[in-house]
């Protein structure tokens, strides 16, 4: 424990008061009773549990009954300041059982491959939209933004056999331009990737746009070593600056 | 839905560099907007949540996963029910946002949820508590702890002792930072109520910690 300063008051001409323990301020808590000093504890415990100790007014600086009580509280409060500053995270992974279930186990089929001399490394598609989405909602401008792989091409079939995901000339733009397959979430060492975010209103969207596919570019570039043939930028909605309304606004649709 | 853009190829994209991002891009700031303090995106994301978006989902757990692990832990004080909490909260909400009428905050709804989820697993326990390791510990008292320089297994063992409805709000407002009128929106209470539990539990907090010395 960190020893708080001494609870008991010392007066300036040297003597010291030797409260019992039942002068204590923690024992006049809840029973409405007042200090030697006529001032009531509960405001000075709620004033060491929001504030600290520090005395607050010139009653409190000139009184040892206040000193002392706002000193005992001070040291009996220390392992809840501890309590309050300590801020553990879910553990990893305590979620994924549930979002698998919710997503199907399909949804995680899809790999990036990258062939290097002494082997390949495969990004899921997943690593490849979070990346994106990181990148995009550091953007002034997005209030949220939400990163997912572009299926187009899935959507519309099942993936070309010309195209499989090992092969790293498969989403070149002179293939792109043969078949919306190419264009499908991850492919070789290319991406396809599609980026939905809320925005703040006021904003350029088209510039906004643009420099949300500039950072994802980038960030995804720099991480992965994949190649971003394609980022789509898709404003879902606009909101109002909190500090402007105050309240939570809604305009449905850009 | 107004799409902006759509599938544009990068013109940078013939000159690969896999650095980090361009010194250009300036228009990023250094720090975002911490997760789970925007109402007005929360409900973006509940909007497409209740349109089936998993993505929207995902991003929605991510923003509050470990707030409701840490209202579970301290409530429960027991990390694996805190697990469990959070994880049945997790696929109660796939299926339950549709109950959120968006008349309050999300985090208001939120809590509320995993407030009273907590609160049924501890009376679902509650026959066996006598016989748990917080009401005859087995090791040294808060104030034994705290002389020893523990001074956070002291408060979470003081905490862990706490009636039940004081233990709640003095989590909420004291630990989480809540307003005494959103926790008394997230308890349904009155906030002299709130008030009167958060006093309450503090006074009752000092009290056992000077108990123990």
């Amino acid at each position: 424990m960190t020893d708080g300063p001494d609870a008991r008051p010392t007066h300036t001409d040297g003597s010291a008061d030797s409260p019992d323990a039942g002068d204590s301020a923690v024992d006049l808590l809840g029973i409405d009773a007042a200090l030697p000093c006529g001032r009531d504890p509960q405001p000075l415990l709620e004033q060491v549990t929001e504030h600290g100790a520090v005395a607050l007014d010139d009653h409190q600086r000139g009184c040892l009954h206040c000193q002392a009580a706002l000193a005992e509280f001070d040291r009996l409060w220390a392992p809840m300041r501890s309590v309050a500053a300590d801020r553990p995270q879910a553990p990893p992974g305590v979620l994924d059982s549930v979002l698998m279930s919710i997503r199907g186990v399909s949804e995680d089929a899809e790999f990036a491959r990258i062939d290097e001399g002494y082997g390949h490394t495969r990004i899921s598609g997943r690593v490849v939209a979070a990346i994106a989405r990181h990148h995009a909602a550091r953007v002034a401008g997005v209030r949220g933004a939400l990163g997912k792989l572009d299926r187009a091409g899935h959507r519309r079939g099942a993936p070309d056999p010309d195209f499989p995901e090992t092969s790293v000339h498969s989403a070149q733009p002179s293939d792109m331009a043969r078949g919306p397959q190419a264009s499908a979430g991850v492919a070789g060492t290319s991406t396809a990737i599609e980026i939905v975010l809320a925005a703040d209103y006021g904003r350029d969207l088209q510039a906004l746009a643009d420099q949300v596919r500039a950072a994802v570019v980038a960030g995804v570039r720099a991480n992965t070593g994949l190649e971003p043939v394609s980022v789509s930028v898709v404003i879902d909605e606009v909101l109002l600056p909190r500090e402007a309304s105050g309240e939570p606004a809604h305009s449905n649709g850009a | 839905m107004a799409r902006v853009a759509a599938s544009t190829l990068d013109p940078r994209r013939e000159a690969p560099d896999a650095g980090p991002p361009p010194a250009g891009l300036d228009h990023e700031r250094p720090a975002p907007r911490p997760p789970g303090e925007d109402p007005d995106v929360d409900r973006w994301l509940v909007g497409r949540v209740v349109e089936g978006d998993a993505d929207a989902y995902e991003e929605l757990l991510r923003r509050h996963r470990d707030r409701i692990y840490r209202i579970a832990l301290r409530v429960l004080a027991n990390p694996a029910d805190a697990d469990d909490v959070t994880q049945e909260i997790a696929i109660q909400l796939w299926t339950g946002l549709a109950g959120f009428t968006g008349s309050a905050a999300f985090t208001t709804w939120l809590y509320r949820v995993v407030v009273n989820r907590c609160l049924n697993v501890r009376r679902r326990r509650r026959p066996t508590e006598e016989l748990t390791e917080t009401v005859h510990p087995s090791s040294p008292g808060p104030e034994a702890r705290v002389v020893a320089g523990q001074e956070l297994e002291a408060g979470l063992a003081a905490l862990a002792d706490m009636p039940e409805e004081l233990r709640v709000a003095l989590v909420l407002i004291q630990l989480e930072g809540l307003s005494y009128a959103q926790a008394a929106s997230v308890l349904k209470v009155p906030e002299a109520t709130v008030r009167g539990r958060l006093a309450r539990g503090r006074a009752h907090l000092v009290k056992q910690m000077r108990s123990w010395a």
